[in-house]
């Protein structure tokens, strides 16, 4: 028995002694504060990785802007695994005592709630987390807690111009989910406004996929892309797609037909790959600059609870920029200028009107 | 004074042995297994030492850590319990994960809708029964199904339980994003309303950061009752016996149909109780992004208890401390959580082809093999 069991112990040793090899090169902790004042920002992801081309990844992409221009002495994600999870992973950076701590997407907005009464003393940054005063929210605003919302009118706007501008056959279309939820509302008139602001004459489809339960409404590609092919039948060469997979149904009908297609809220030429060659642009709700500019305020003590509308535009052009002409380009900066600064308004009210 | 006889501290000395040996190849996986992922966390430029100590303090550094550990355990030890229950039978439950979705969606459906359609509320003592009835059911006719096919059709129920997988994952997708979820204009997530206070099962602690409720309570108390069905009673030496050899236990007047059936309905009882269990005592509702597929994970820490009911409960405690402390290993040193799936993989490769553990750290082969499924004849 002793000689049988000797080598194991002997293995035993060995890897143990490599293992604290491995580790030793960082035996100070990097935890410990540096010198200066600690500023420090935490994010917590939905469920998903930090690397999703999506939101989580341009939240963090927004907190790392502010680690390198704005002196945050340290920056840290965790990735949620499991949506039991959300609490908790907040709560590791609020026991830490952490400055700021963002969460990303309005699945965490329950939790950031209650993380931002549990942790006044920390600011919270719910990207796409809209709350306002009501029965179980008495308290809002919480001076703690900031909703980072976007104008969807606005990047519905600029993709609307956008489609009018490169519109050959002077029809363009749009597939969106139930207009009864307000964004969705928003991005298809802002759509409808925008291409119009360009040609007047223009023929625009929009269609909200309203007849079906509240929220197959986003969960439908095969309706649509029916309905995407049913208008460029009806003569569409542009098609923008805003309401999960039911629009990107439509972006996949335009790929399939060759005519153009604009994706909605980041740039799905990354997360809807198969219509790559047909996405003229998305239109996108820029958290990046969101994020930065709230941990901005937080830093310079400019912060205030409540919500806050981030920026919208375009995503880069990618494989069509050369079907773009440069005037269509120079014309779109300006209206995008002029959505930022007020000159140039949607007129699309923040609701539909019953 | 008698001396105690020589046979019985004998005895005392086997059963200690056997218990130490049974424990040797598990045990020496798993350290294998967090040797070559520290390896793998080294290449890829993180600091194995620091992101194991974030794993400890996470899964056990406070009481809220253990909390969460416990919190973790609850759905592991009673998937784990469901596909161990059905390896004894001879049957390779790989629907698990389907099955605990059915058991979350029918519990949080009688949780958060029976009172509604029944124009009344209901005392506490009669929802929370039906709800944990009603999921653990569900499961059971979930993981029925398949085992029915086998026992009727010979179909295998590899195959059956995955496509069973499928239609309980994308059926549960549907009804959150549909008829089930939540219709307040302002919830954009695909989740139900929240299940009624009747339906909960209680937390432990008054502490709302200790989440720790009496479900693992439960789950401690059930993987006993799968101890005692499975070696004290008739049922299970049935089971046992089809599971090892069905043409014997045929000739010995078993009925292997009324065995195979039987187990995989209460494997699917099991992990419909898993899902359950989550739903009313964790999160109160069922949502998309519920389950991080704690249904194949239940393989692992079923081959990791060597399908013994004990056994599943430490697998279970174990890996849900690796899922728990991650969170803390990656806030500690931003090494990815995914290594927590590499190391399980590892884990369940080492188990499995137990050859290589035996063969590194020299341990003498078992005399008898345990036999798990009977493969496709």
């Amino acid at each position: 028995m002793r000689k049988s069991l000797f080598p194991v112990f002997a293995l035993l040793v060995v890897v143990s002694m490599v293992l604290v090899a491995c580790g030793g090169g960082a035996a100070p902790a990097p935890t410990t504060a540096p010198a200066a004042p600690a500023f420090r920002v935490g994010l917590v992801t939905d469920v998903g990785k930090i690397d999703d081309k999506s939101f989580n990844q341009t939240a963090w992409e927004g907190v790392q802007q502010a680690q390198k221009e704005l002196g945050v002495t340290e920056i840290k994600y965790i990735e949620t695994t499991d949506s039991k999870d959300y609490g908790k992973n907040i709560a590791q950076f609020g026991d830490a005592g952490y400055d700021v701590i963002v969460t990303v997407g309005f699945n965490l907005t329950e939790d950031t709630w209650t993380a931002a009464k549990k942790y006044p003393k920390v600011k919270f940054i719910g990207v796409d987390q809209f709350l306002s005063k009501d029965d179980k929210h008495a308290e809002w605003p919480l001076a703690n807690l900031v909703g980072v919302v976007f104008d969807e009118d606005k990047a519905g706007y600029l993709a609307g111009a956008l489609a009018a501008s490169v519109s050959k056959s002077g029809t363009i279309g749009s597939v969106l989910g139930t207009d009864a939820v307000p964004p969705v509302w928003r991005y298809g008139e802002g759509y409808r406004a925008g291409a119009k602001s360009i040609n007047p004459n223009i023929n625009v489809l929009v269609t909200y996929h309203n007849d079906v339960g509240f929220d197959k409404t986003f969960t439908d590609p095969e309706w649509g892309k029916t309905t995407g092919l049913s208008m460029i039948d009806k003569g569409a060469d542009v098609l923008f797609g805003a309401g999960g997979k039911t629009g990107n149904g439509a972006l996949l009908a335009a790929a399939e037909k060759g005519v153009y297609c604009i994706g909605v809220d980041t740039d799905q030429y990354y997360t809807v790959p198969e219509a790559q060659k047909a996405m003229i642009s998305s239109a996108m709700k820029l958290e990046t600059p969101s994020v930065f500019a709230m941990i901005k305020s937080a830093k310079d003590g400019t912060w205030k609870g409540g919500l806050y509308t981030g920026p919208t535009g375009l995503a880069p052009f990618h494989d069509l920029d050369s079907k773009v002409p440069a005037d269509v380009k120079a014309k779109l900066q300006t209206i995008d200028k002029g959505l930022k600064d007020g000159s140039v308004k949607t007129n699309v009210p923040p609701v539909k009107p019953q | 004074m008698p001396e105690p006889s020589p046979t019985l501290s004998r005895r005392i000395l086997g059963a200690a042995r056997s218990a130490l040996n049974a424990l040797a190849v598990p045990a020496l996986a798993v350290f294998t297994a967090l040797v070559v992922g520290a390896i793998i966390m080294k290449v890829v430029g993180g600091d194995p030492l620091l992101a194991y100590l974030g794993l400890w303090q996470g899964a056990f550094g406070s009481v809220k850590a253990l909390s969460e550990t416990c919190v973790w355990a609850s759905p592991y030890i009673f998937a784990g319990l469901a596909v161990a229950l059905a390896f004894k039978g001879g049957l390779f439950n790989i629907g698990a994960e389907g099955q605990l979705q059915v058991g979350a969606v029918t519990a949080a459906w009688i949780g958060y809708a029976l009172p509604d359609v029944l124009h009344t509320s209901l005392p506490a003592v009669i929802h929370l029964p039906l709800a944990i009835l009603g999921g653990s059911l569900a499961g059971a006719i979930w993981g029925g199904i398949p085992g029915w096919l086998k026992a009727r059709t010979g179909a295998h129920e590899v195959i059956n339980t995955i496509m069973m997988n499928y239609i309980a994952v994308l059926m549960a997708g549907y009804l959150l994003n549909g008829p089930m979820r939540n219709p307040d204009p302002l919830n954009l997530s695909a989740r139900t309303p929240s299940i009624a206070l009747s339906a909960r099962v209680p937390r432990i602690f008054a502490n709302p950061d200790l989440r720790v409720h009496w479900g693992v309570v439960l789950a401690l108390v059930i993987a006993v009752a799968i101890w005692w069905l499975l070696y004290k009673t008739t049922i299970g030496f049935e089971i046992r016996t089809v599971g090892t050899n069905p043409d014997a236990a045929k000739y010995a007047g078993i009925s292997v149909t009324r065995a195979i059936v039987l187990s995989m309905a209460l494997s699917g009882l099991l992990a419909g109780l898993a899902g359950t269990i989550e739903v009313v005592g964790l999160n109160y509702r069922h949502e998309l992004g519920f389950s991080t597929g704690y249904g194949f994970d239940a393989i692992t820490v079923a081959l990791l208890g060597k399908t013994n009911p004990f056994g599943v409960v430490l697998a279970a405690f174990l890996l849900g401390a690796m899922r728990n402390g991650a969170t803390r290993m990656q806030f500690l040193t931003q090494v990815p959580t995914d290594i927590v799936s590499v190391i399980q993989a590892l884990i369940l490769l080492f188990v499995a082809a137990d050859a290589i553990v035996r063969f590194i750290f020299r341990l003498r082969a078992p005399k008898e093999k345990m036999v798990l499924t009977r493969g496709w004849s």
